[in-house]
């Protein structure tokens, strides 16, 4: 249709002004450019950075989350046993004792089992420190009974200590506190290394965003205008803007996280590869349990992604109005 | 519809480029802002617009004193205001409907309940085969009515110019003023920012003159 040079006069109605001639064809799909073009906003190099950043992220998260569950086992393990040790006496008939003695524990109240460790698992028992070659039968080696708590009911400690010392005066309680309290100690001192981290990636993602927020604002400093001259509040621009840094977010989240992921599940190989063998390997599985994540394991570094996203878009939006706020005033 | 009293304009520690400015527009008028180039018409736009504050004085538009006002208050505001640019001001990487829709877009309102009125907008200010066409390939004139169509989408209660008639042949602004006339005799008050004597002649209308920073109703 061209241009009809007898613009309408005073009797032409709001109706025809606004909608005169209804083309019979018409493209529907007429709004979906974004106003704020992607590629002004956020780079190539940028989706990098935040994917470094998520990445570091989750394999912190992750790692702690793995010690903490490792942690947790043995903790668990230690609290439900307690250990009696009987040192070495040549005068006496050590079997006898301990069959004396774990027939004084199977009374006690808030005992599930009593078992006596037989010479040779006591043994094997110091073999880590003294090695095989050694003739450990030759020592005065302690013997030991293990006794299975009820965990629902747990004796009073102090009880059966006193019981047993008033009683067999050789015998020596451990019920392992020492060590719940380092493991303890050592899991909250990483945690704690973790946050630290977390924070600190938080913080370099979030200078990371600011920056950028600046640098999308300034080359886009001619669409804001002409948004704000057609009446577009602050809310509609910084949508406009966090729309993009989300997208980014998630995207760069979701890379970060298959890396993490992926290290997790090749560590082992890895620590083969540079050189550890399977002695590290032990020691991996050892400190991480299995080194595999389980379902909370996933759905945390799932959070991490949506953090690593929300923390992208937020930190937009608070930029953008920041920026917007100092231009009205 | 619109008061000024006693407003002064300076940039910065410059001359003051507008000075005891009071003048009070009623809804519906129509009004051209005439004077020499660099009297100030383009600054007294961009006040009424809100794109900046006076040095001094009052401006009140639809009944409000908007000389201090909240950001998302004058957001409100700007959308019952239609403005053309001199430099059209269109987005370069959207196409000429997307621009014109843009003042709706921004409301926040579904494509479905506009697309038929910028479509035939288009059609009506003679755009209809040029809707999917960027801003950078359209003429100037093309880029003018754009700018127009994009001012009066919303169907604006106060509408400004600022040379809405500078970069298109003779015969074009003719056309264009006509639609300003008829925008205007549908209830839209109108400022037309022009130093187009011939046109001004053509299209009697009251003046309002701007010399030496000051402003002289005439007509």
């Amino acid at each position: 249709m061209t241009f009809d040079p007898n613009i309408p006069t005073a009797q032409t109605g709001t109706k025809e002004l606004y909608s005169p001639v209804r083309p019979k064809e018409r493209n529907w799909n007429t709004q979906s450019t974004p106003i704020v073009q992607a590629k002004t906003v956020t780079g190539n190099s940028l989706v990098v950075v935040i994917s470094i950043m998520c990445f570091l992220a989750c394999l912190t998260a992750g790692t702690v989350y793995l010690i903490n569950q490792s942690a947790a086992a043995w903790t668990d393990d230690i609290a439900s046993e307690v250990t009696v040790q009987l040192s070495f006496d040549q005068t006496t008939n050590i079997d006898d004792k301990l069959s004396k003695i774990s027939f004084f524990l199977t009374n006690q109240q808030g005992v599930n089992g009593v078992r006596p460790l037989p010479v040779e698992e006591s043994t094997a028992l110091l073999e880590p420190w003294l090695g095989g070659a050694a003739n450990l039968n030759d020592l005065p080696v302690p013997r030991l009974i293990a006794i299975e708590l009820d965990r629902t009911s747990p004796p009073n400690m102090d009880t059966l200590r006193n019981g047993l010392k008033k009683n067999f005066p050789q015998a020596v309680l451990d019920d392992h506190r020492r060590w719940q309290s380092q493991i303890q100690t050592v899991t909250r001192s990483l945690a704690l290394g973790g946050l630290a981290v977390l924070i600190l990636v938080g913080s370099a993602t979030t200078g990371i965003i600011v920056s950028a927020t600046r640098s999308a604002m300034a080359s886009n400093r001619e669409i804001v205008e002409v948004l704000h001259f057609v009446g577009a509040t602050d809310r509609f621009i910084a949508r406009e803007f966090e729309r993009h840094f989300l997208s980014l977010g998630v995207r760069s989240g979701l890379v970060g996280a298959t890396g993490a992921l992926l290290i997790f599940i090749f560590m082992p190989y890895f620590m083969r590869l540079l050189g550890g063998g399977n002695m590290t390997s032990a020691e991996i599985r050892r400190l991480l349990g299995t080194a595999a994540l389980d379902m909370p394991g996933f759905i945390l570094l799932g959070i991490v992604v949506i953090v690593i996203a929300a923390l992208c878009m937020l930190t937009t939006r608070y930029g953008v109005y920041r920026i917007l706020n100092s231009q009205h005033h | 519809m619109i008061r000024l009293e006693n407003v002064a304009l300076r940039y910065g520690r410059g001359p003051e480029i507008l000075r005891d400015v009071n003048f009070h527009l009623r809804p519906g008028s129509l009004h051209f802002l005439t004077g020499p180039s660099g009297a100030g018409k383009t600054s007294l736009l961009r006040l009424l617009f809100m794109s900046i504050q006076p040095t001094r004085g009052l401006i009140h538009l639809f009944g409000q004193n908007v000389t201090r006002i909240t950001p998302s208050r004058r957001a409100d505001l700007r959308r019952r205001i239609g403005i053309v640019f001199q430099d059209f001001r269109l987005l370069n990487h959207l196409s000429t409907w997307e621009n014109v829709a843009l003042p709706l877009r921004v409301t926040g309102k579904k494509t479905q309940d506009y697309q038929e009125d910028v479509t035939d907008l288009l059609q009506w200010v003679g755009l209809g085969e040029r809707m999917y066409a960027l801003s950078p390939v359209l003429s100037g004139g093309e880029k003018q009515r754009a700018a127009i169509a994009r001012a009066v989408i919303g169907k604006p209660e106060l509408l400004l110019a600022d040379e809405p008639t500078g970069n298109v042949d003779p015969q074009m602004a003719r056309r264009l003023l006509r639609l300003f006339i008829e925008l205007n005799r549908l209830g839209t008050s109108v400022i037309i920012a022009t130093h187009d004597h011939q046109l001004m002649q053509q299209f009697q209308a009251p003046r309002l003159e701007l010399h030496d920073g000051r402003i002289h109703q005439v007509g």
